[in-house]
C-alpha cells in the first residue's frame, strides 16, 4: 500500500474504518469516506479511464473536482473519483470510452428542489471567503458559505509549511492546515453563517439564484441578494507532448494526495515551474519520502520566494533555469521526462536535451483565477465582488485581508454604513507584494555567545522572527518601511533559545557561537524526521545555495512541537559554521539524467482540450482551414465541449492561435455558460440520489 | 461602396447555406453579420433536430430538401456533420394526442412523408426504458434525424467561402436606402453595399432590419432553454417529442447525438417574449423532472451545459419567405419559429434558385409562406 505512515510535520491519522472495494474486479482496501482517487492511488492505480478517442489512458489532473480527468465508473455511474467518498462494497471500474447508461428504469418518486434564502452567498470557503463571511456575519448580515470540499480552508488544507506574513495579522509561522482549522472554527461559531461544505456551486442564474450540488447528491437553489466569489484558482495546464499521460498532474493535486490524504503518490517526481507552488510541492514531496529529480523553469530566474528556492536547493534538488519540457513519455503512464534549454524565443534547443527517469511530472506553471461565476454575476447586474485568488493570485495571508475588504465593500454596495479600515488596504498591498530586492548581508563571525544568522536576503512580507524573540533583539530594519523589510539582529542579547530558528517560515535563520579555537556550533531548522539521527553522527552540511560545506557532527537536537520543527545543533569549523543552513536529505544520484536523452519531439501532439482530447495540431489546422477568429467556433472540433467547460484549455488557446499565425488580440473569446460542474438529471429534478439508496442496502 | 449580386444580412442557419448556394450558382455574394463569426445567433442555440414532419406542406417540402442536403454532406462534399437518420417519434400517452397525431398522418403522407403510427412495443424498441404505463404509441418518421448545428454551419461557411462568398463579421447594418421601389444600397457601420438582391436573414432581429425600410415584419422572438448531457453509449434512436403540456411547460423533446450526448429543450409556459438569453434557475429542475418522469434512466445522466436561445416567432408558426411587394429586390427569409436549422439548407437552395430563375421554381413555398398571407391558425407541430 502506498500510504505515508510517518511524516515529519503531519500527524498520522487517527484510527479509520477500512473499506473494501473492487477495481475492475480486483479486491482493494481503502478508508471509508476518503477520496476514491486517493484510495485508488494508495492501491497503485493511476489509470482511471480510457478516452473514447484512441483509448488513450487517463489519470488525475486537478484532484480538485474541476477537470473530470479522474472519471471512473462507480456502481455503473460515471463519477469524478476525486470528489467521491469511498464506501465499502463499491464496484469501481475503468471507464472505457463512452460508458453505457445504467438501465435503472423504475419510475422516479415525486421530488422538489428546495430553495434556501440568504442575504449574501459566499462561494468558496478558503482564506478569503471565510474572512469575508466573518466580517459580514459580525455586522448582522446572513451568510451562506458554499464550498466544494468537506474541510473548509481551501488550499490551506493542503499546505504543511509555515506561512509568511505577520503573526498578529495572518497567523504567520503557523502551518497552512492549522490556519484552516482556526478559520473554520471561527466561522462555525457564528450563528448567522450557514456552512454548506462539500457543496459546489454549479451555476448562477439570471433570477439571482445559485444552483448548488449539496454533498454531490442533492441539488438545491440558494436565492441571494449579493454574492462574493472567493472560489480560488486552478492550475494552468501546459503544452508538451505527453501532457495527458497518467502521472502528469498538477502540483495542487499532488499536495491533495500527499498532504491531505497521506498517500505516497509517487516514487520520483519532476516538477515543471519554479513558482512557490512548484518549490513548495517539491519540498512536500521530499517530506513525504518521495524523490525529486529536479525542477525546470522556462524563465532565466526562479519565480517563487528565494527562501523557498534556497530551501529546496539545499535539500539536494537542482533547479534548471531557462529550461523547458520537451516530452513526457511512457507506456500508458509516465516513465521519463525530457527537458532542454531554451533560446531567447523560449524554443527548446534540442541539442541540450536530457532525459530523467521519473514516474510523475508535476505541473506548477501558475494559477488562473476561478472567477467565471463572478463574471457571470456582473453580466447579470448582480451586487457582486470577488476576493482571494479569484480576484488576484497571491498568498493566503493577503487573501484573508482581501476577503475582509471585499466583504465590507459588498456591505457598502448593499447600503450598509461601514467604513473600511485604511490599514487593511495597506496591509493587503504589502502581503500580496511581489518579492522586492535581494540585499547582500554581511558575513557573520561566530562569537562567544549565540547570535542569529539570517539567510533571508530577499524582501518578502514576513516577520515572525521579530515577534517570537523573547528579548526583542530581532527587528526589521526600515528600508521600505513595511513588512517587506529584512530582519536584523539588533543588540547583543541572544539567549540561544532557537525560537527564531524554529519559527521562521523560510527556514532561513540559524544561531552560531564559537566553542573553542577551531570550532563553532550552529543551530539550524530541520523539517524532516530527525528522531533517527544519533548524536555524534556526521551530516552533510550545506550553505544557502546548496553547496557542500562540510560533514558536521550532530551534537544536539530538539523538537519544537509548536512549530513542528526540529532544531539541530552541529559542530563545524569556525570559519564555515555561519555559512551552514541545511543538511542534504536527497542523494545526488537521484537527480542524474539518463546517459543518453531518449524522446521523440512531437510538439503538435500536445493536448489542449483534455476532456475531448484535441491536440495543438488539430486546432492549428482547423484555425487555418476555416480562418477562425472566434474561439466559440473551436467547439466544432469539440474544444471546450467537455465536462470541464473549457476551464483547463481556455488559458492555452492564445498560444495555439499564435502558432496558427493569428494574433490572440484579434480573436473573440469563448462564451462561458452554466453548468460549471456536471450534475445528474435525477438530482436536478429534486431527487436525492443513489448514494442514499446505497445507505439503505445497496443498488440492484 | 461595394457591389454584389446578392447581399445577405445574417450569417446564421439560413444565411450561411444561402450564401453557399448563391455563390455556387455563380452569384457574387456578400454576407453581413454583426456577431464575430457565423452561427452565433440562434444557430448556436439549435439542438440539431432535422425533421420534415410538420403539418404544413411548404414546410414539409423545404425540410425534405434540407434533410437530403445535410444527409448528403458527407458523401457529396466529404464533410462530417454528425448526421444520423434516427427518425422523429411523437409519443402519445392520451387519447387526445393520439387522435391529433393520427389525424395529421393524412396530410403528412400526402406530402410524401415516410411516417406512420407505431404501437407501444415498437416505441419501447426504439426507446428502451421509456415509461410504458399509459403509452398508446406514436408517429414515427424514420427519414428524419439530427446533426450538429455547429458542424453544419461551419461546413456551409467553408463551402460558401470555397465557392467565393465573402463574409463580413462584426459589421452591423445601420441603414437601408431605397429608391423607386427597390433597395438601392445597404449601409453598415463599416461600409456601403449595392446588390441585385438583398436578403433579410437576420433571425431574431429580422423585424429590426424590416424597420429600416418601414416594413413591418410580424416576427417576435421568444426564449427557450436547452441543455446537453455527458455522453453515454447509444440507447435512444429517434428524437423523442412529448407535446403534453403541464402547469409550467409545453412540449419538450430530446435525442442522443452521434457523440452519445442527450440534447434537450422545453417550451416554457407561459411563453417568454424578448431577446434575453441569460439562463434561469427554473429550467433545469423543470426539464429534468419531465424527462425523468418520461424516461427514468435519464436520472443518472449528468447535465453538462445549458443555454438559452430565441425562436423568431410568427403569428401562425410558419416562416415568411419571398420577395416583398414594397421593394422588388428585397427578399425575406425570416420568422423560422425556432426551425431555422432544419429549414435553412433547403431554403438556401430554393431561394438561390428563385434569385437566378425566378419564384416559379417553388410556387407553393412562396405562396404559402408569403408575408401577405392571413397568418391564421397555428402550425400544429410547432
Amino acid at each position: 500500500m502506498n500510504r505515508i505512515t510517518s511524516h515529519p510535520v503531519l500527524d498520522a491519522r487517527g484510527p479509520r474504518t477500512e473499506a473494501r472495494f473492487a477495481f475492475d474486479g480486483e479486491a482493494m482496501t481503502g478508508y471509508e469516506g476518503e477520496a476514491l482517487s486517493s484510495a485508488l492511488f494508495a492501491n497503485g492505480v493511476k489509470r482511471f479511464s480510457e478516452h473514447r478517442k484512441g483509448g488513450a489512458p487517463q489519470g488525475i489532473f486537478c484532484a480538485n473536482g474541476q477537470c473530470s480527468q479522474c472519471n471512473v465508473l462507480v456502481d455503473g455511474v460515471v463519477r469524478k473519483a476525486c470528489v467521491t467518498g469511498l464506501k465499502a462494497g463499491m464496484d469501481v471500474r475503468t471507464v472505457h470510452g463512452v460508458p453505457a447508461l445504467l438501465t435503472d428504469d423504475d419510475p422516479a418518486p415525486e421530488a422538489r428542489v428546495e430553495t434556501l434564502k440568504t442575504e449574501v452567498l459566499v462561494i468558496g470557503g478558503g482564506p478569503s471567503g471565510l474572512a469575508a463571511a466573518v466580517e459580514l456575519a459580525e455586522r448582522g448580515i446572513d451568510v451562506v458559505i458554499a464550498d466544494d470540499k468537506e474541510t473548509l480552508g481551501g488550499k490551506l488544507v493542503l499546505q504543511t509549511h509555515k506561512f509568511f506574513g505577520s503573526e498578529e495579522d495572518c497567523y504567520a509561522g503557523t502551518r497552512g492546515y492549522e490556519i484552516a482549522a482556526l478559520l473554520e472554527k471561527k466561522v462555525r461559531a457564528l450563528p448567522n453563517v450557514r456552512v454548506l461544505a462539500n457543496s459546489p456551486v454549479v451555476a448562477i442564474f439570471k433570477d439571482r439564484k445559485a444552483g448548488l450540488y449539496i454533498d454531490y447528491r442533492r441539488y438545491m437553489l440558494v436565492e441571494f441578494q449579493a454574492v462574493i466569489v472567493a472560489a480560488g484558482a486552478r492550475e494552468r495546464s501546459i503544452l508538451f507532448p505527453g501532457n495527458d499521460l497518467p502521472g502528469v498532474y498538477g502540483a495542487g493535486a499532488f499536495q491533495t494526495l500527499v498532504n491531505r490524504d497521506l498517500v505516497k503518490a509517487a516514487d520520483k517526481v519532476f516538477v515543471i515551474g519554479s513558482g512557490n507552488v512548484g518549490l513548495i510541492g517539491s519540498y512536500h514531496a521530499l517530506q513525504a519520502g518521495i524523490e525529486v529529480a529536479g525542477i525546470c523553469e522556462i524563465l532565466p530566474k526562479i519565480n517563487g520566494y528565494k527562501v523557498h528556492a534556497d530551501k529546496i536547493v539545499r535539500m539536494g534538488v537542482p533547479v534548471y533555469l531557462s529550461t523547458t519540457v520537451v516530452s513526457v513519455e511512457g507506456d500508458g503512464k509516465v516513465e521519463r521526462v525530457t527537458i532542454a534549454d531554451v533560446d531567447e524565443g523560449y524554443r527548446p534547443i534540442l541539442a541540450t536535451a536530457r532525459t530523467f527517469a521519473v514516474d510523475t511530472v508535476l505541473v506548477a506553471t501558475g494559477l488562473s483565477p476561478c472567477d467565471e461565476l463572478y463574471r457571470q454575476a456582473i453580466a447579470f447586474g448582480f451586487t457582486a465582488v470577488k476576493a482571494g485568488d479569484a480576484e488576484e493570485i497571491a498568498e493566503a495571508s493577503s487573501a484573508m485581508f482581501g476577503g475582509r475588504i471585499a466583504a465590507l465593500s459588498l456591505a457598502r454596495m448593499m447600503g450598509r454604513k461601514v467604513e473600511i479600515d485604511r490599514e487593511w488596504l495597506d496591509k493587503r498591498e504589502v502581503l500580496k507584494s511581489k518579492p522586492g530586492d535581494v540585499i547582500a548581508r554581511d558575513r557573520v563571525e561566530p562569537g562567544d555567545s549565540w547570535r542569529p544568522v539570517f539567510f533571508c536576503t530577499e524582501e518578502i512580507p514576513c516577520n515572525p522572527c521579530t515577534t517570537v524573540c523573547p528579548t526583542a533583539s530581532i527587528k526589521l530594519r526600515p528600508r521600505k518601511g513595511s513588512l517587506l523589510d529584512l530582519p536584523y539582529f539588533e543588540g547583543s542579547n541572544c539567549k540561544g533559545c532557537s525560537a527564531c530558528v524554529a519559527a521562521c517560515p523560510g527556514l532561513a535563520v540559524s544561531l552560531v557561537r564559537r566553542v573553542d579555537a577551531d570550532f563553532a556550533e550552529v543551530r539550524i531548522p530541520f523539517e524532516f524526521d530527525a528522531s533517527g539521527y544519533d548524536l555524534g553522527v556526521r551530516l552533510p552540511a550545506l550553505d544557502q545555495d546548496g553547496r557542500f560545506v562540510e560533514d558536521a557532527e550532530l551534537v544536539d537536537k530538539k523538537y519544537y512541537k509548536k512549530y513542528r520543527t526540529w532544531v539541530l545543533t552541529l559542530r563545524a569549523r569556525t570559519e564555515s559554521a555561519a555559512r551552514i543552513i541545511g543538511v542534504r536529505v536527497q542523494d545526488e544520484a537521484v537527480t542524474r539524467a539518463l546517459p543518453e536523452p531518449r524522446y521523440e519531439y512531437l510538439p503538435d501532439d500536445a493536448i489542449v482540450c483534455r476532456c475531448e482530447r484535441v491536440s495543438v495540431g488539430d486546432i492549428v489546422d482547423f484555425i487555418k482551414e476555416n480562418e477562425i477568429r472566434d474561439v466559440n467556433q473551436l467547439k466544432t472540433i469539440r474544444v471546450g465541449m467537455g465536462a470541464c467547460g473549457s476551464k483547463t484549455c481556455s488559458t492555452l488557446l492564445p498560444q495555439v492561435f499564435r502558432k496558427a499565425g493569428v494574433d490572440p488580440a484579434d480573436t473573440t473569446s469563448g462564451t462561458v455558460r452554466p453548468l460549471t460542474l456536471e450534475a445528474p438529471m435525477g438530482e436536478l429534478a429534486g431527487r436525492v440520489t443513489t448514494t442514499e439508496r446505497d445507505d439503505n442496502g445497496g443498488r440492484e | 461602396m461595394k457591389t454584389c449580386d446578392v447581399l445577405i444580412i445574417g450569417a446564421g442557419s439560413v444565411g450561411v447555406p444561402l450564401a453557399f448556394y448563391c455563390a455556387e450558382r455563380g452569384l457574387s455574394t456578400i454576407v453581413i453579420e454583426k456577431n464575430a463569426s457565423w452561427g452565433r445567433g440562434q444557430n448556436r442555440a439549435a439542438i440539431g433536430g432535422l425533421r420534415a414532419t410538420h403539418s404544413d406542406p411548404a414546410k414539409i417540402r423545404l425540410c425534405q430538401e434540407s434533410i437530403r442536403i445535410v444527409a448528403g454532406l458527407e458523401a457529396e462534399r466529404g464533410i462530417d456533420v454528425e448526421w444520423r437518420s434516427g427518425g422523429y417519434l411523437f409519443v402519445a400517452y392520451d387519447e387526445q394526442r393520439e387522435k391529433a397525431f393520427r389525424d395529421l398522418l393524412t396530410i403528412q403522407k400526402d406530402a410524401g412523408l415516410d411516417i406512420d403510427w407505431i404501437g407501444p412495443a415498437r416505441v419501447s424498441e426504439l426507446c428502451p426504458g421509456i415509461r410504458t404505463d399509459g403509452l398508446r404509441g406514436g408517429t414515427f418518421s424514420p427519414g428524419d434525424g439530427y446533426a450538429s448545428p455547429l458542424m453544419t454551419s461551419t461546413a456551409f461557411h467553408r463551402l460558401a467561402r470555397g465557392a467565393g462568398a465573402e463574409f463580413r463579421f462584426g459589421e452591423t447594418v445601420t441603414a437601408i436606402r431605397t429608391e423607386g421601389g427597390r433597395v438601392a444600397s445597404v449601409r453598415t457601420d463599416k461600409d456601403e453595399y449595392e446588390a441585385g438582391t438583398v436578403v433579410n436573414a437576420a433571425g431574431a432581429f429580422a423585424a429590426d432590419i424590416g424597420g429600416l425600410v418601414d416594413l413591418e415584419l410580424p416576427v417576435h422572438p421568444d426564449c427557450h432553454e436547452a441543455g446537453v448531457t455527458e455522453p453515454c453509449e447509444r440507447f435512444l434512436e429517434p428524437m423523442l417529442v412529448d407535446i403534453r403540456p403541464d402547469d409550467e411547460s409545453g412540449n419538450y423533446y430530446f435525442y442522443q447525438t452521434v457523440t452519445g450526448q442527450i440534447v434537450f429543450c422545453i417550451t416554457p409556459k407561459p411563453q417568454i417574449w424578448g431577446t434575453d438569453t441569460d439562463s434561469t434557475s427554473s429550467f433545469l429542475p423543470l426539464v429534468s423532472r419531465r424527462m425523468v418522469e418520461l424516461y427514468p434512466r435519464l436520472r443518472n445522466l449528468k447535465v453538462r451545459r445549458t443555454w438559452r436561445g430565441m425562436y423568431p416567432m410568427t403569428p401562425d408558426g410558419l416562416p415568411i419567405v419571398g420577395y416583398t411587394e414594397e421593394y422588388s429586390n428585397l427578399m425575406l427569409a425570416v420568422g423560422m419559429c425556432g426551425q431555422g436549422y432544419m429549414l435553412g439548407p433547403g431554403l438556401g437552395k430554393i431561394l438561390s434558385s428563385a434569385i437566378v430563375d425566378g419564384v416559379g421554381v417553388a410556387p407553393q413555398v412562396f405562396e404559402e409562406l408569403s408575408l401577405y398571407r392571413k397568418f391564421e391558425g397555428m402550425e400544429l407541430l410547432k
